[in-house]
């Protein structure tokens, strides 16, 4: 009786946006709103149940935590449709938004701009920590930036966005965010040559706007030493 | 002036929402969909913010429907079920659906592609005067919304009520 999903059959006429390891992403429209489905496909190398077992859990645990996210108001793309029988999540289509990865590479050094967003970066990142949230993948390319809808320079306040929740889950550890800022340095410094500057304005305000940065920025530098993975040593 | 919008992912289903103000007939109408008389849900326009919020509730009330998911026994009470924050039936029954004394109401009809018959059943069932659907906006009662839904006043920063409502309600089963 109970059949299948009809979200294939949708994506199948729709615009292939990006294709990762873990999901592709989709363009189209539902409801009548713009909207990205994140698709996460079958991977055919692990033992199906593992496979629907892993895949259903990250699915769950990315719609959470942007809820989560949101209610501590850091915008994160709206959830319209959750489909638990072929893994697809139905978001909210960001219009007129860069990410932040390109942004930065498109202005000229020392703008004043930048300075003023990575500030902002930092106080997000510092409000979702405190909520416990740990993100998992953070890049600058996993965060967008409201455009204005005619131009392309940003609003007076750098709106940020979130997004890809895709790795991430909660936890109050000061290790796990520690390395969270970890990843998002080395992301950071590689495709940002000569920012370093830039990223420790980040981590200063990052420090200003969150309650248990103490103990967070001293984990930082541990892992600095020892790389993302912990010593299984001993 | 009732709004009929086609469902991407069931291109052979469509939903269709009519909004009437001054019902006289509220118990009866509630009564006619209890004994399943009404093809069609019949929802309480104080709980909504927009048609987008039905819309949602519709496409995933289908959705659970084809993948034999629903949790409860037909696809307008489902209708009504998807609406609510939490995964109480009565509950939902209770505040999305209509109460005896209601003046107002949304009848979300969900059907194949050619909706005149439905419609005019309904519109003769009704004992009220039909307006925009798009007037449902004006009938909210947010206060109420934002306690049922829990949103707190810095989600509202980052996205409007409809954003918060809507998140709430395609998350639920996982939260």
């Amino acid at each position: 009786m109970a059949q299948k999903s009809c979200t294939p059959e949708l994506l199948s006429g729709a615009e292939l946006m990006k294709q990762g390891a873990e999901a592709r992403l989709y363009r189209t429209r539902f409801l009548g709103k713009p909207t990205v489905v994140k698709q996460r496909f079958p991977k055919r190398y692990r033992h199906p149940v593992l496979d629907e077992k892993l895949t259903h859990r990250r699915t769950t645990q990315e719609v959470r935590s942007i809820l989560r996210c949101r209610k501590a108001g850091i915008s994160a793309p709206v959830v319209y449709f959750v489909d638990y029988a072929s893994h697809c999540i139905f978001l909210e289509d960001i219009v007129s938004s860069s990410t932040v990865r390109d942004y930065i590479a498109s202005c000229p050094d020392q703008d004043q701009d930048l300075d003023l967003l990575v500030q902002k970066v930092g106080r997000i990142l510092a409000r979702m920590h405190d909520e416990d949230v740990i993100h998992g993948d953070l890049t600058t390319s996993n965060m967008l930036l409201r455009l204005h809808p005619d131009g392309t320079k940003p609003r007076h306040e750098p709106d940020l966005v979130l997004i890809d929740f895709g790795l991430s889950y909660i936890s109050a550890l000061p290790e796990d965010k520690g390395v969270d800022l970890y990843v998002l340095e080395k992301a950071f410094l590689s495709t940002h040559p000569n920012t370093e500057a830039l990223f420790q304005t980040l981590l200063h305000s990052y420090t200003a706007a969150s309650n248990k940065s103490n103990a967070v920025i001293k984990k930082l530098d541990e892992v600095r030493l020892r790389g993302r993975k912990r010593s299984m040593v001993g | 002036m009732h709004l009929t919008q086609k469902l991407e992912l069931f291109p052979d289903h469509s939903v269709t929402q009519i909004l009437f103000k001054d019902v006289k007939n509220a118990a009866e109408l509630r009564q006619s969909a209890v004994e399943g008389k009404i093809n069609g849900a019949l929802i309480n326009p104080t709980m909504l913010v927009g048609p987008f919020q039905v819309l949602v509730a519709a496409n995933k009330a289908v959705h659970l429907q084809k993948t034999g998911k629903m949790k409860t026994r037909s696809l307008y009470s489902e209708i009504i079920f998807n609406l609510s924050p939490n995964n109480n039936i009565s509950e939902a029954f209770k505040r999305f659906g209509i109460s005896d004394g209601d003046d107002s109401v949304m009848v979300v009809l969900v059907h194949n592609q050619d909706e005149s018959q439905l419609l005019s059943d309904v519109t003769n069932k009704v004992n009220g005067r039909q307006v925009p659907v798009e007037d449902v906006s004006s009938l909210s009662d947010a206060a109420k919304i934002k306690k049922l839904y829990k949103v707190t006043p810095q989600e509202e920063v980052c996205g409007t009520l409809l954003d918060a409502v809507v998140c709430r309600m395609a998350t639920k089963d996982v939260m």
